[in-house]
């Protein structure tokens, strides 16, 4: 027992080293398993209100791209108005409710704090809890796909970019329709990868790059971006497609997030289909 | 001034700082400038390794807390909190540190400061980009990453001295 309480005293120093450490690197490795961990994010009031207060005094240097932004989304969104549109087919059916139901819903948000420069950028949006934001939806803007909420806070919550490891969004072209997952590499926050598409399927140069709507997070057709660069991966019949993203994380000032109200229907039938025996058999 | 309470009031002066101003300066290329190694080397002397090292451990967590990292900036504050004592040993003056009131650039000589600074921000650099990234295939990225952040971290540091720190002492 004393020889023990010896070897503690002497190496001290390291032993309060190594444990400090253990209790750091865990929690960067795993914090996603921690829900407690929250309060060491912005996601947490203080934080997020502190981030606020700064976003109250920088959110004016952008004014004039943001309204310009807006003006051109309005417009957008003028156009889609029914009393802009002329009416070909007199028989179409009127009654939209029955038979179309809203599946996705939009809310807007604001960014009060995001990265674009380190290996996962995150970005803290001014709504969560109260506001009925949930883990795992998806998050856009008005020029293309942003992320997915990460993290949910009482009135802030924290959005993991699309520049990120392991963010594998559903992506696919939109002449032709190969699909693949959205990757990042953390070079150039305006250049990401995709993977996964075999290189027997002919790919241009410039194809718009939309989201798939596979997984229920986003819906189908949201832009990504356009391809720009392509290379065969050697070894692999796989294509290396790089693809410019449409939004510029260096700007971002709005965002809306998307509830598809029919997500835990899908994930309810798609967890039932039986898991994959195959390693077994061989 | 009494010295705890000078640097609690470094303690929040320089995280406002890190995470207000150098987070949000993103120049490209990976290039990322920490300004709170600073607060870590400017610690008192006489303070042993381990207070030391709890210090440095909750600090760099509550810059975690602002950067959405879970730990990465308190793990590499607490390796570069267990190499400062070994690296001044390594460097120390002819008559130790007895007479040494506070760590800066002009109680210790530039050429000082420079060597032991410098060896640590490499440290913590290193250990920073490794630990954010994981990937060996990444290899020549994190060096480009290490080789820009750690001059301008440096610079950074020299000039925060320059302005804030005043030198009596070396006048006289």
């Amino acid at each position: 027992m004393r020889n023990l309480i010896a070897f503690f005293k002497r190496f001290q120093i390291f032993l309060v080293f190594v444990l400090l450490q253990i209790v750091a690197l865990s929690a960067y490795i795993q914090y996603s398993e921690f829900a407690r961990l929250q309060v060491f994010s912005s996601a947490s009031s203080i934080n997020g209100s502190l981030y606020q207060v700064r976003n109250s005094v920088t959110q004016h240097f952008n004014l004039e791209g943001t309204n310009r932004k807006l003006e051109w989304e309005n417009a957008r969104l003028r156009e889609k108005l029914k009393g802009s549109n002329y009416k070909i087919d007199r028989e179409l059916i009127q009654i939209e409710d029955t038979n179309y139901h809203q599946q996705y819903l939009y809310m807007a948000a604001s960014v009060i704090n995001n990265t674009y420069d380190k290996r996962n950028n995150y970005m803290t949006i001014d709504i969560g809890k109260n506001h009925g934001i949930q883990k795992g939806w998806g998050v856009i803007s008005s020029k293309g796909v942003v992320g997915i909420v990460h993290l949910v806070g009482d009135s802030y919550s924290v959005v993991k970019t699309i520049l990120s490891k392991n963010i594998n969004v559903d992506v696919s072209m939109r002449d032709g329709g190969a699909f693949g997952l959205l990757k990042w590499d953390g070079i150039n926050p305006k250049i990401c990868q995709i993977a996964g598409i075999s290189n027997d399927i002919s790919i241009k140069k410039f194809t718009k790059v939309i989201t798939r709507g596979g997984s229920g997070i986003y819906p189908k057709g949201i832009p990504v971006g356009v391809i720009t660069k392509r290379k065969s991966i050697e070894g692999k019949p796989l294509w290396d497609l790089q693809v410019r993203i449409a939004e510029d994380f260096r700007s971002i000032q709005h965002v809306y997030v998307i509830k598809n109200v029919m997500l835990d229907e899908l994930r309810e039938l798609e967890g039932r289909i039986p898991p994959d025996k195959e390693e077994e058999e061989l | 001034m009494n010295i705890f309470v000078l640097n609690s009031i470094r303690f929040v002066l320089f995280v406002l700082f890190q995470v207000l101003i150098l987070n949000n300066l993103e120049p490209g290329l990976g290039l990322y400038a920490m300004i709170y190694p600073l607060f870590i080397l400017m610690l008192p002397f006489q303070m042993g390794t381990v207070p030391l090292m709890l210090v440095s451990f909750v600090f760099g967590l509550i810059i975690d807390s602002f950067s959405n990292t879970f730990g990465l900036h308190a793990s590499s504050a607490v390796i570069m909190a267990f190499f400062r004592p070994i690296i001044f040993k390594w460097l120390s003056p002819r008559d130790g540190y007895d007479s040494v009131e506070a760590v800066n650039v002009y109680s210790m000589g530039g050429r000082w400061f420079l060597y032991s600074y410098g060896t640590l921000l490499l440290i913590h650099h290193t250990w920073f980009f490794s630990i954010e990234s994981f990937k060996l295939n990444e290899f020549v990225w994190i060096l480009l990453k290490i080789g820009l952040s750690v001059p301008s971290s440096f610079l950074l540091s020299l000039l925060v001295q320059f302005i804030f720190i005043s030198n009596k002492k070396a006048v006289r």
